[in-house]
């Protein structure tokens, strides 16, 4: 009878410990999908708070702090019923655990018969062999994880959700080391070719040889294109070397692609994967990233962000800059030579933003989601916001330069909130921000009116700062392989600076840029001018190595790549030099457009703006 | 057929309700639930220039705290002392046990323990800066000196994790001996691994992998939760399977109790060997009579196993120290220097990516990668000295194990093997001598001697 008594006590006790624990896990479940602050509305008040309009406006503030209160309060009501829960679930725990113990009482495990005689010898025996066996099992298991462990943390494996964008680092050097294959030395570069007469079988050839690792080290792209043709088309497969903002990754004038083509005929097609109209007009440069190209373009009706398929250049998506809180109704005056749409987007494989003349920003996911969209205001700029954006993980740097309230600004590429801000003391300026590593840590250098400075690109403190620009400054810092900065600008001077000291290690201004920026690699910095000059100087020494007057304007920034410098004028030629030694012309290629924006660079493809059409030259054609 | 047994309808009901708490104890998985969902909630985003006012915190009383847990420490292990030895009956161990999960589990956290307690001694030893305090090595010493005088007192009542795992044990199903032995090892390769990540100060591997702590303390791991509830689980079935096939400071103590001085008995009587205590031990340590007679074997044969197996020492402490030696720099990875440095190295080689918390804190401090470099070099040092002494622990355990297990003893009576046994005192109430000491002053003339069996119980049900 007392025995009946423990054991209804114990299944009750059980049903309800088995309804409490359904309710407090759906409880569980459901707190843990709320994201009070990140709700779409609470998003939406907050980018109108930040853009300035709770100053002007107390009902919205107050409005943000009833919600902020709101969706608190109902958090902690539900943590509370949560924590509550637990306490009434061990509570039932113990009750059961008794209940059982008492149920038990009595019934104790007695030997059912005559206990046989022991055979301890047998027992020894196989003890000693479970031990070895066990000795052996756990062997194998450290070894296994011992290798898998290794493999775990190879370098080549992102580690902690640290995405692996790229093959190679593009990123400047650290102190001396050096990004690029052929940047560091340039004789490993394909073979030059004769001046006009550019062939691309050699290239051919060695992208074959490297085909298999190629395929190894396809991007994650390649299995979404799969999955999204169901079967229909082969895999496609996409090179991890990205270009995710103006002229690189890192904005630097570099880039480790390989197979890049040496020859088109825009004309007749020949190595043109594909060519399209450009949608709307904008001065901003081509990314790469993955399947997808980015670009931007803006008319007074709409400013848009573009994203196309790499390979087809078919639309993939596009999205417009519409209501975006306190947008200007009315087109800023720009320049048009600058345009609405002058800034390069950025991404940083997650998102993708960009910035138009009105001071509008807008990040969409890659594909095509919008993120977060926020205002800066219009920039006080007498030709027009230039400047392009600059990822480095989840910071989005905008050089907001303008003559009322110049700044420095890095943005959560996440949600659009302001991480930091560097109030300026310059003029404005049109160029755009670079990141560097010295001496192992990150500096974003940024050109101003009179200085150039490397600021902490976490932080926005100031490392670094020299006073040596003037006039209007147009072009971007770049920095050499061998760690020396350089900054220049027409109507000032060229500088190289030390950016471990800030030092300046020499001037110089024989030959100077307008708007295309510098470009480094161990030895050589070269300078395209707007009067149609391109000169080469010792990165050592200042030295004039080497100059070539090509007649036409260079707006378009030089890229270093395969050991080649690729420059386009404003004609519409682009001209390939050897980055060794000589700085020799190895081909040249006319390709009837005229051409503004600097080409981005993926394995064995160029993606290049020009006034009227974007196209893809790829070697494989 | 022995009386007492269950019935097939209570067996039934039995069965019911042990799958009952299986399913239940599942679900006590549920203290996880709140920890984990408080860290994602963040404090108030003020962007306004708002500045927080200075946090500031109440200077804990941690040290007062620490003398109190010894002063219960030391109490309980008096108390288990006196129950297990001097008066031999269970419910003052229940008490204990049930106090000790409440003081040092629930309400203390499960911190400080005595099993954390050697990765605090050992890190004492080699840290000339790491300050240890004195309740701690009191809580590694004690149960040690009391294990060296009265046996593992300590694991019986005063271990919050070994009297969970008890108050818990409903059924008593057996583990095959051959297998019990070879899970045995591990507490000790667990101790070495312990040290040696101690020793390189890398890691708390026993409070990081602890099962019982989420419980404790309604929240954390949610894995480690759920391996801790599915401890208990098996605790239900069978006995304290953490404290003999894991805990690594119960290696120690069992050590130690082997050579304690005085030994845990069932009975301070003549054994009359009734055999009803055979199956009442859950951690199967009581040792039936033995005659030694199962197998005749020459004594060269004998002889020549054990000079085999002696052999085999050296070999396999040599052998399994250069084996953890060489693994160093696999072990080293979950040091977090080690670890910094890949992060650093790939975030320069991937200045594209975000950067870890780790890199961005990294280069706050100033620091430099050849500074890291050289510190992750003494590391690996240090990893291939304690890997090759932690190494020929577990060497030296898995040789002296097998020659152990070469060797055969008579045994006249029931015996407790001092070193298995947890003084539960489950068998205590089996023991009819024990009943009738129990009952009447120890040494009273009435308590039935091994020769006279007439007062045993014919009934075992009845006398129990």
């Amino acid at each position: 009878m007392k025995k009946d008594i423990f054991r209804n006590i114990a299944i009750v006790t059980a049903i309800f410990m088995i309804t409490l624990s359904t309710m407090l896990l759906v409880n569980y479940l459901e707190v843990r999908n709320v994201t009070p602050l990140q709700s779409e509305i609470a998003s939406t008040l907050k980018t109108l708070n930040e853009s300035g309009a709770a100053s002007s406006s107390p009902d919205l503030a107050e409005q943000i702090r009833e919600l902020d209160l709101l969706a608190r309060k109902a958090y902690f009501v539900r943590e509370g019923h949560l924590k509550a829960g637990v306490y009434i679930l061990l509570a039932m725990a113990g009750i059961l655990t008794l209940c059982l113990r008492f149920y038990f009482e009595g019934t104790r495990t007695l030997p059912e018969e005559d206990i046989a005689p022991l055979d301890e010898w047998l027992l020894h025996s196989k003890s000693r062999s479970y031990v070895l066996g066990l000795v052996g099992a756990l062997a194998v298991v450290a070894i296994v994880l011992g290798f898998l462990s290794g493999k775990y943390y190879s370098p080549g494996k992102a580690v902690d959700g640290v995405p692996d964008t790229s093959l190679i680092s593009d990123l400047p050097p650290t102190g001396g080391t050096v990004g690029g294959k052929y940047d560091e030395d340039p004789e490993d570069a394909p073979d030059t070719l004769e001046d006009g007469d550019v062939d691309n079988e050699e290239v051919k050839d060695k992208n074959e040889e490297e085909g298999g690792a190629k395929e190894e080290n396809a991007s994650s792209d390649s299995k979404e294109a799969g999955g999204e043709e169901s079967g229909e088309k082969e895999e496609v497969s996409y090179s991890k070397v990205t270009s995710n903002a103006f002229r690189g990754n890192t904005s630097n004038g570099q880039s480790s692609a390989r197979g890049i083509p040496t020859a088109w005929d825009l004309q007749s097609g020949k190595n043109i994967l594909w060519k399209i109209p450009t949608p709307k007009p904008g001065f901003n440069s081509p990314l790469i990233n993955g399947r997808r190209v980015f670009f931007t373009g803006a008319d007074d009706s709409e400013r848009v962000l573009y994203c196309v398929d790499i390979n087809t250049g078919e639309e993939l998506w596009h999205l417009s800059a519409t209501d975006i809180p306190l947008s200007p109704s009315v087109m800023p005056a720009v320049n048009p030579d600058t345009g609405l749409a002058a800034s390069s987007a950025a991404t940083n494989g997650k998102a993708v933003a960009a910035a138009f003349a009105t001071g509008d920003i807008i990040c969409a996911d890659m594909e095509g989601n919008r993120l977060w969209a926020r205002n800066l205001g219009v920039p006080d700029n007498h030709y027009g916001f230039a400047s392009s954006l600059l990822t480095y993980g989840d910071l989005l740097f905008v050089q907001y330069d303008n003559d009322s309230s110049p700044k420095v600004m890095a943005l959560s590429m996440t949600n659009g909130a302001t991480v930091w801000t560097k109030e300026r003391r310059e003029l404005a300026t049109w160029s755009s921000p670079t990141l560097a590593t010295v001496g192992g840590k990150a500096q974003l250098l940024v050109m101003g009116n009179p200085h150039v400075c490397a600021l902490d690109p976490l932080t926005g403190e100031t490392l670094w700062s020299v006073d040596c620009m003037s006039g209007e400054v147009g072009a971007s810092p770049c920095i050499s392989s061998s760690g020396t900065v350089f900054a220049a600008s027409e109507n000032a001077k060229m500088v190289a600076i030390d950016p471990s000291s800030g030092e300046v290690l020499w001037e110089g201004n024989d030959y100077l840029p307008e708007i295309a920026s510098p470009a480094a690699t161990k030895d050589l910095v070269y300078i395209a001018t707007s009067y149609g000059c391109i000169a080469a100087y010792s990165t050592s020494t200042g030295e004039l190595i080497k100059d070539h007057d090509l007649g036409g304007q260079f707006y378009a920034s030089p890229v270093i790549v395969e050991g080649k410098v690729y420059m386009a004028n404003t004609d519409g030629k682009v001209y390939i030099f050897s980055a060794g030694e000589g700085f020799p012309l190895i081909g040249s290629i006319d390709t009837g457009e005229a051409t503004f924006a600097t080409p981005a660079f993926t394995d064995g493809k160029i993606v290049i703006r020009s006034n009227d059409h974007i196209y893809c030259v790829s070697a494989a054609q | 057929m022995m009386k007492g047994r269950m019935d097939k309808k209570t067996a039934f009901s039995v069965g019911r309700i042990s799958a009952a708490v299986l399913s239940l104890l599942l679900l006590l998985s549920c203290p996880a639930l709140p920890l984990g969902a408080q860290s994602r909630f963040p404090r108030p985003d003020f962007e306004s220039g708002y500045q927080y006012p200075e946090l500031s915190y109440a200077v804990p009383s941690e040290t007062v705290w620490g003398w109190i847990d010894v002063s219960v420490l030391l109490l309980l292990l008096c108390v288990m002392t006196w129950a297990v030895h001097r008066k031999r009956t269970r419910t003052p161990i229940i008490i204990s046990s049930a106090l000790s999960v409440g003081y040092f589990g629930f309400f203390r956290g499960g911190c400080v323990c005595s099993i954390g307690s050697v990765q605090n001694v050992a890190l004492a030893l080699v840290d000339p800066g790491y300050h240890l305090p004195i309740y701690v090595l009191l809580f590694f010493l004690l149960p040690l000196v009391f294990a060296l005088f009265f046996g593992r007192v300590f694991c019986g009542g005063v271990c919050p994790f070994g009297a969970l795992q008890d108050l818990v044990n409903v059924k008593n199903l057996r583990i095959s001996r051959p297998l019990a032995k070879a899970l045995g090892v591990i507490p000790w390769i667990y101790l070495s691994f312990t040290l040696i990540y101690a020793l390189t100060r890398s890691q708390f591997l026993i409070c990081r992998f602890d099962p019982f702590i989420g419980i404790f303390r309604l929240g954390g791991d949610f894995g480690l939760i759920v391996f801790g509830v599915a401890l208990l689980i098996l605790a239900v079935f069978t006995g304290r399977p953490f404290c003999r096939f894991l805990c690594p400071y119960g290696a120690l103590l069992s050590l130690v109790s082997a050579v304690s001085v005085k030994k845990i008995t069932i009975t301070p009587h003549k054994c009359v060997n009734c055999q009803l205590c055979h199956s009442s031990c859950p951690v199967d340590a009581l040792r039936p009579p033995y005659g030694n007679t199962g197998r005749e074997e020459s004594r060269t044969s004998s002889v020549g196993r054990v000079l085999l197996y002696a052999l085999l020492i050296p070999l396999l402490t040599v052998g399994c120290a250069f084996l953890l030696r060489s693994w160093a720099p696999q072990m080293s990875l979950a040091n977090k220097e080690v670890h910094l440095l890949k992060l650093v190295t790939y975030s320069e080689q991937h200045p594209d990516g975000t950067p870890t918390p780790e890199v961005e804190a990294f280069y706050a401090q100033g620091r430099t990668k050849e500074e890291l470099q050289r510190s992750v070099d003494k590391v690996h040092s240090d990893f291939r000295l304690y890997g090759f002494w932690g190494g020929a622990l577990i060497g030296l355990v898995i040789g002296l194990t097998l020659l152990s297990l070469t060797t055969r003893r008579k045994r006249p009576d029931y015996e407790i093997a001092q070193r298995e046994c947890v003084a539960c005192g489950r068998c205590f109430r089996y023991c009819p001598q024990n009943m009738a000491a129990a009952a009447k002053p120890v040494g009273s003339a009435s308590v039935p001697s091994s020769t006279d069996t007439s007062s045993t119980p014919e009934s075992p049900s009845q006398s129990i």
